[in-house]
């Protein structure tokens, strides 16, 4: 799989630290999935983390700690290999990271002629919604611009918009300035994983009309 | 090996990973302390300028060194640095005890940790060794200047990271981001010579 378009560095820089929330985590964590290049830029950032730890400062640890800690490395088996819980969430869309399965899972819902959205409800409270889109063949979304930001990431199918061609593995990320008019032009289903923080707000009088009718 | 070279923080990283081995092999003690000496002072450091209390980074900071103990037999020095995996442990702590605070009690901690698995698949610098990385990184780190430096070390510590780093720095958001993305475009193009 060819991905043409990534996440911007710092984002990548911030889940490697750990600093962003659940939702955009989970749209992250999809683009990692099918981009090798970008796994490889985490991993040197968390080698970053560790140049940053290691030349900490010390603050001395509480009195006994070291003692404390010690008596429950006795009982510690030394062998806790990670548990993989597997639940089936979501497995019938590919493209995913792992860890969604053990989520509720959900199903698709009607929101506008031609597209169908899936939340992904996250087990937090998360400033950052997260949800699949799906859209047939030839499908315009309605142009509209947002309040906060928007991270698609594309499972299959592809769409086009000013920003270029979004195929499986692509990563968009819109902030409120982007204008979007996309346009479906696979022939088949575009399924895309949406991470997004503020509203939509629809352009055109039509899309003034549905906006009540479509709040993502 | 790496011990040879006289560059100490290039030495220092190839013992941690032999403390670490110690520890997955023959459950030594010794070397444990050791890595205790070193981490958890620094995770506490961390963990406090993340915000936690002064009692919650203690705790922390101990129970990241519990998991080094446990875990030890997982630790895969071709895969990734002593520094880093370490460091992996504690951020996954810290995510762990804000998400306390959000989900509920039943919550399960481990999650943070496969939210972080990753499949990895053959990578861009598959064949280079942890110690090239680390050093690749180590030597971007280092010409990096003082400016770019303390916007990636402060970035490694808060939720609301470019909002605070802008006011501890007292310095525009808009010069934090421009910071951040020329201090990683320059560690991605370090490390790109090798893909």
């Amino acid at each position: 799989m060819t991905v043409h378009h990534h996440p911007p560095d710092e984002l990548l820089a911030a889940f490697a630290a750990g600093t962003i929330d659940l939702g955009q985590h989970v749209a992250i964590a999809t683009h990692l999935v099918s981009c090798a290049k970008c796994r490889g830029a985490v991993r040197a950032m968390e080698h970053v983390g560790g140049a940053v730890l290691a030349a900490l400062p010390p603050t001395a640890m509480s009195d006994g700690s070291f003692e404390a800690l010690q008596r429950r490395l006795d009982e510690a088996s030394g062998n806790s290999a990670a548990v993989r819980r597997r639940g089936r969430a979501f497995r019938d869309v590919p493209g995913l990271p792992d860890f969604l399965d053990s989520y509720p899972d959900s199903s698709w819902r009607w929101i506008a002629p031609k597209v169908h959205l899936r939340p992904i409800r996250l087990p937090e409270q998360s400033a950052t919604r997260v949800f699949l889109l799906r859209s047939s063949p030839g499908t315009r979304m309605i142009e509209h611009t947002h309040t906060g930001f928007e991270m698609t990431c594309v499972l299959s199918g592809s769409f086009v918009h000013a920003g270029g061609w979004f195929g499986p593995g692509d990563f968009d990320f819109g902030d409120g300035a982007v204008d979007h008019d996309i346009r479906i032009d696979s022939a088949e289903d575009c399924i895309c994983l949406v991470a997004m923080q503020g509203d939509l707000r629809l352009n055109g009088v039509i899309g003034r009309l549905l906006q009540p009718l479509i709040r993502m | 090996m790496l011990s040879e070279t006289p560059d100490n923080q290039t030495s220092d990283a190839a013992r941690w990973a032999r403390l670490i081995e110690a520890v997955a092999v023959r459950r030594d003690r010794e070397a444990f302390a050791a890595l205790f000496r070193h981490f958890a002072p620094r995770i506490k450091t961390l963990m406090q300028r993340s915000g936690a209390s002064e009692q919650l980074a203690d705790e922390l900071a101990q129970e990241a060194l519990y998991l080094v103990w446990s875990k030890a037999s997982l630790f895969d020095a071709k895969s990734g640095g002593a520094a880093a995996w370490i460091f992996t442990i504690a951020r996954n702590l810290r995510i762990d005890a804000l998400r306390r605070q959000k989900r509920t009690p039943t919550g399960d901690t481990s999650e943070t940790e496969l939210e972080f698995q990753r499949d990895e698949g053959p990578l861009p610098d598959a064949g280079m060794l942890t110690s090239e990385i680390e050093a690749r990184v180590r030597d971007a780190l280092s010409v990096l200047p003082d400016e770019q430096m303390r916007v990636i070390e402060l970035s490694f510590f808060h939720e609301t990271a470019h909002a605070e780093i802008a006011r501890a720095l007292d310095i525009p958001l808009g010069t934090v981001k421009s910071r951040l993305r020329l201090a990683m475009a320059r560690l991605r193009s370090l490390l790109d010579d090798f893909s």
